[in-house]
């Protein structure tokens, strides 16, 4: 069965484990990457959100990209960015509307979320559960704020 | 599939695969100054240069740019054969002679233990080395803004005419991909010049951080069929208001179950 990926706000704490995690899963000759998911303020006292990547079905980013250096992952439903590919012109940067595109100036490339090839270590290491990656009878991959 | 060996070791490949492709997955790796994912193959730089041979051959060998070479059955591969080495430490020195201010020519160079030319150096040479990566690029990103013009010693890459390019829209790729940072661009907050065209960027409406030139968003809305007010807010900015929206619906959702 597909898995997906979940997000419930509710159970987040803004500890920014998820974010080290996926520093930490990102590392290059010895560099830390940057973090594809952050933990945000939501608004209200105690309310984090984790933003990351949604994967959408029409992904701006995919649109935006002139050389096909985005492409969906049908095994994860994750979209994977190429970076043999990529020729950093930074649309898919400037084209996500959820802000889940980004530049990563320490490794210098343009990075999103893969859902760490179907294992996504945010979720593994998020000691609330506030991001959970199971097998789901949804739509592979996609966020939802669980109630 | 076609088994072939590199540097002895045996890997699979697709007939037909170009043998640097193949060298790429396998973590093999050489000079491949003039490759890039985005665009075919090209073989400007020759550094990708490797030695074949087959155990039909009698002993004869090759050298073959590895960009070009489509793999078969029985290649028998060695990237750091002693000529090929010798090969390409004399491209590098060539290269020294020719760029000889150039900090990325001179890092390839050293790389092979060559840290002054043998050649009589170029002094006022610049730091082209013609590999029309960017003239490719731009040309796959569909702009065809600049291209190389002149042949022999005076070619060089430039917008037509020598003009502001018409067709530029400011995207930088090909500056980023440049392998000797040649392509100079400057940005001010609010504009950009690269080629000697101006830009205005597109500031985000909350932070004023510039985000892209209005150029390149008008193109990506017209042709990628993208809102252009996507456009008008940064990645951070994005993430905030995306933190904001998700954060009301879970405070509906404890509120909720708290009532
Ligand atoms: S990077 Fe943005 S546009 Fe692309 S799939 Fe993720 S959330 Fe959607
Ligand atoms: S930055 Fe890279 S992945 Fe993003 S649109 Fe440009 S070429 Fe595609
Ligand atoms: S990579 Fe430049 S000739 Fe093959």
């Amino acid at each position: 069965m597909k898995k997906q990926f979940s997000v419930d706000p509710n159970l987040c704490t803004g500890c920014r484990t998820c974010e080290l995690a996926c520093s930490f899963t990102h590392t290059v000759d010895g560099k830390a990457g940057r973090p594809r998911i952050y933990a945000t303020p939501g608004g209200f006292e105690d309310l984090w959100v984790p933003v990351t990547c949604l994967q959408c079905d029409d992904a701006a980013c995919v649109k935006s990209c002139l050389v096909d250096a985005l492409k969906r992952n049908p095994e994860t439903g994750a979209i994977e960015l190429n970076e043999a590919v990529c020729v950093k012109c930074m649309a898919c940067v400037a084209a996500c509307p959820f802000g889940c595109a980004l530049v990563d100036p320490e490794q210098d490339k343009v990075i999103k979320c893969d859902l760490c090839g179907g294992d996504p270590a945010c979720a593994r290491f998020c000691p609330t559960k506030a991001l959970t990656y199971k097998p789901s009878e949804l739509k592979a991959s996609k966020i939802k704020v669980l109630g | 599939m076609v088994r072939l060996t590199i540097n002895g070791r045996v890997v699979q490949a697709e007939k037909g695969e170009m043998l640097l492709v193949v060298m790429n997955r396998e973590k093999i790796s050489v000079p491949a100054i003039c490759n890039h994912g985005a665009v075919e193959a090209f073989g400007a730089c020759r550094l990708c240069t490797v030695e074949i041979t087959k155990n039909d051959w009698n002993g004869w060998k090759n050298y073959v740019t590895s960009c070009l070479y489509p793999v078969e059955d029985g290649l028998i591969v060695s990237t750091h054969s002693e000529t090929v080495i010798n090969l390409r430490k004399t491209l590098l020195d060539l290269h020294l002679a020719r760029h000889p201010h150039s900090e990325h020519v001179r890092q390839w160079a050293m790389e092979y233990g060559i840290t002054q030319t043998s050649f009589e150096e170029i002094p006022d040479g610049d730091d082209c080395i013609l590999c029309a990566l960017c003239t490719r690029i731009c040309d796959r990103m569909g702009f065809a803004a600049i291209s190389t013009v002149g042949r022999g010693h005076g070619k060089e890459v430039a917008p037509p005419l020598n003009e502001p390019p018409p067709d530029c829209t400011g995207c930088l790729a090909c500056a980023q991909c440049c392998p000797t940072e040649f392509i100079t661009f400057s940005d001010s907050g609010t504009s950009r010049e690269i080629w000697g065209k101006q830009f205005e960027m597109i500031t985000c409406k909350e932070c004023s951080k510039p985000i892209l030139t209005k150029d390149f968003a008008e193109t990506l809305s017209k042709t990628r069929n993208i809102p252009a007010d996507y456009f008008e807010v940064c990645d951070e900015c994005h993430r905030k208001a995306t933190a904001l929206t998700m954060g009301k619906i879970s405070q509906w959702q404890r509120e909720d179950t708290a009532s």
